[in-house]
């Protein structure tokens, strides 16, 4: 931030600020109020209709002895695992897709598809894929590999794994994009070292490739993490707005729409958001410094 | 090639090896468009099945072992049905009004906010952009219950398309990538623009925004295409069927439509249609907003 040698401004005006005033007050109506009010919300008995009733750190205590909450917190860091499995996907599809070949920008439009689609028809499109007469299935038992109709989305231990199967399937093509801008600026120079030095393909992008996507790395780690800790829709729609059997799939931000919007708890959600902003809050201090540890020097 | 003892004999050798290496060559492009083409599939395959699906009359089996991928019949009945049966045009018209407007909005409030934190000194330049930088680690999900209530009781838009708009104008993240823009355009520029009696807004309109302009694009679709999908808050404000946007009135599709799967196939193909033609348009656009996000 110490990139200005001179003042560019002479004198003190209100021009920066007459700039900034239109998202200042977006984000104070939108953000910044919002989360003052949830804070308030979180300590009284409301239910949109009436009037809040305070009743002090009531709605925290509940959340402490909520076994579903403690299920939801349980599904959302769970739902983390997406993350690394993202990263190592996208950057093997990156380095894929990084070659010169004929009509190479097709397949990557191609693997670009789930992203822009939408998670809402994304969801219903694998709904209709795994439902129990569905193809997936009918392959299955076509082939031989099971007799009888699995219930993929019905199966409590299978609800959460398909969802971030779903997530995973989706993003791939959508991170890879960010690997690929980062590898197509690591400089064809170090590849012919390396291929000098007797390296290997895998080598040559474990010690090149890999290390030169640090940032890219970095940035789809946070990005990712946040929206697997987020998680809404994919369980929304495969779940048929349910949340799973036994509430196999319910994540945090189910169960704060499940409580606040469903049962008309605004109250007790607002207690489930003050914990879902403490955890994001506590996630993105430990992501920092993470990044920062991973730039000391010498690590390169 | 080592151009060394280069005699006659390796001369005579080297045509075979040449034909050799073009015959690896063709091999390894091959592989390799295997491994392609395996990807497409598993990427493309539940839209195409869905696709398939919608075309399939009452006598194309959908749910049989093994699979029929191909009707005997097409037809665009399931089509016509889920046309005439929801108002598929309204939520195509409503989904185009609100990302076209949030993706308008937020490149303008974007551009103004991300001038003075790329180009200018004054007292809380720090403070304000961290305190963006904080507003991007708050879960939008967070400031849901509220914002509900400030919709229903104070600006009165609930169930309207304003209710979709409103909210979603600011965003932390496109003025990090605009004033990463902006950081990019030689001070000596804004300088001489100064010297020959420009005025800040002036310098904003004429010397900046020209020159950023693909950076706006790509704030505008980017956010055009989020607004188009985003589905939680706009389920939460919209109730009448005629003025619901795409995926809330897709979402719904499920419970119309229960166990139909031919009209639910098809409700579905016509809604990613449009978006996948507007994303084949501004592909490019849409690989360097995300590829220009890192950097900063």
């Amino acid at each position: 931030m110490t990139t200005f040698t001179r003042p560019i401004l002479r004198k003190p005006t209100a021009t920066p600020y007459l700039f900034l005033l239109p998202a200042l007050a977006l984000l104070g109506v939108f953000v910044f109020y919002p989360i003052g009010a949830v804070v308030y919300y979180s300590l009284t008995d409301y239910d949109i209709v009436r009037p809040p009733v305070f009743i002090g750190l009531d709605n925290f205590v509940r959340l402490l002895e909520d076994e579903t909450f403690k299920l939801a917190l349980l599904h959302s860091f769970i739902y983390l695992i997406v993350t690394p499995i993202l990263i190592a996907l996208s950057i093997i599809l990156a380095i894929v897709v990084n070659r010169k070949l004929r009509g190479i920008h097709i397949y990557r439009a191609l693997y670009f598809v789930p992203a822009v689609s939408g998670s809402i028809a994304i969801g219903l499109s694998w709904r209709w894929l795994f439902d129990r007469s569905g193809i997936v299935n009918s392959l299955l038992q076509t082939w031989g590999v099971i007799d009888e109709p699995i219930q993929w989305l019905a199966t409590p231990s299978l609800v959460l794994p398909m969802a971030m199967l779903l997530t995973i399937w989706a993003g791939i093509g959508y991170y890879s994009v960010i690997f690929l801008a980062g590898l197509q600026n690591v400089p064809e120079e170090l590849y012919d070292a390396a291929r000098i030095d007797g390296a290997t393909d895998f080598q040559k992008h474990r010690y090149v490739s890999i290390p030169a996507l640090r940032p890219q790395i970095v940035f789809v780690a946070v990005i990712s993490s946040l929206a697997a800790l987020k998680v809404f829709d994919e369980i929304y729609v495969l779940t048929n707005r349910t949340g799973g059997v036994l509430d196999s799939g319910v994540t945090m931000v189910f169960y704060l729409w499940e409580q606040a919007f469903e049962r008309s708890n605004a109250g007790y959600a607002s207690a489930i958001a003050i914990a879902l902003l403490v955890i994001t809050l506590g996630f993105s201090i430990v992501n920092v410094r993470l990044l920062e540890r991973g730039n000391a020097p010498g690590d390169r | 090639m080592s151009g060394i003892d280069l005699t006659g004999r390796a001369l005579v050798a080297e045509r075979p090896g040449r034909r050799a290496a073009r015959r690896n060559r063709l091999l390894r492009d091959g592989g390799w468009y295997v491994v392609l083409t395996a990807m497409a599939v598993i990427t493309v395959f539940p839209f195409a099945w869905m696709f398939l699906t919608s075309i399939k009359g009452p006598t194309d089996a959908i749910t049989s072992v093994p699979p029929q991928f191909l009707p005997n019949a097409p037809t665009i009945a399931n089509y016509v049905k889920v046309w005439d049966s929801l108002p598929i045009l309204s939520y195509f018209l409503n989904s185009t009004t609100v990302a076209v407007a949030t993706g308008l909005l937020n490149m303008l409030v974007a551009a103004l906010a991300a001038y003075p934190l790329a180009k200018m000194r004054f007292a809380g330049r720090e403070f304000i952009f961290y305190l963006l930088l904080a507003t991007l680690i708050v879960p939008a999900q967070l400031t849901y219950i509220p914002s509900f209530i400030l919709a229903v009781n104070v600006f009165h838009y609930y169930d309207t398309l304003p209710a979709l708009i409103f909210p979603n104008i600011v965003s932390a993240f496109n003025i990090f990538l605009l004033r990463q823009a902006f950081r990019g355009v030689p001070n000596d520029l804004i300088d001489a623009a100064r010297v020959d009696g420009a005025g800040e807004w002036r310098i904003w309109w004429s010397i900046l925004l020209p020159i950023v302009r693909p950076s706006l694009a790509a704030v505008a679709i980017f956010t055009f295409v989020t607004s188009w999908n985003d589905f939680l808050w706009p389920s939460l404000m919209l109730h009448t069927p005629k003025g619901m946007t795409l995926p809330v009135g897709l979402a719904a599709l499920q419970g119309f439509f229960s166990s139909d799967f031919r009209s639910i196939a098809a409700g579905v193909t016509m809604t990613v249609v449009p978006i996948l033609l507007f994303f084949i348009v501004v592909q490019r656009y849409f690989v360097r907003g995300l590829a220009g996000a890192v950097k900063g």
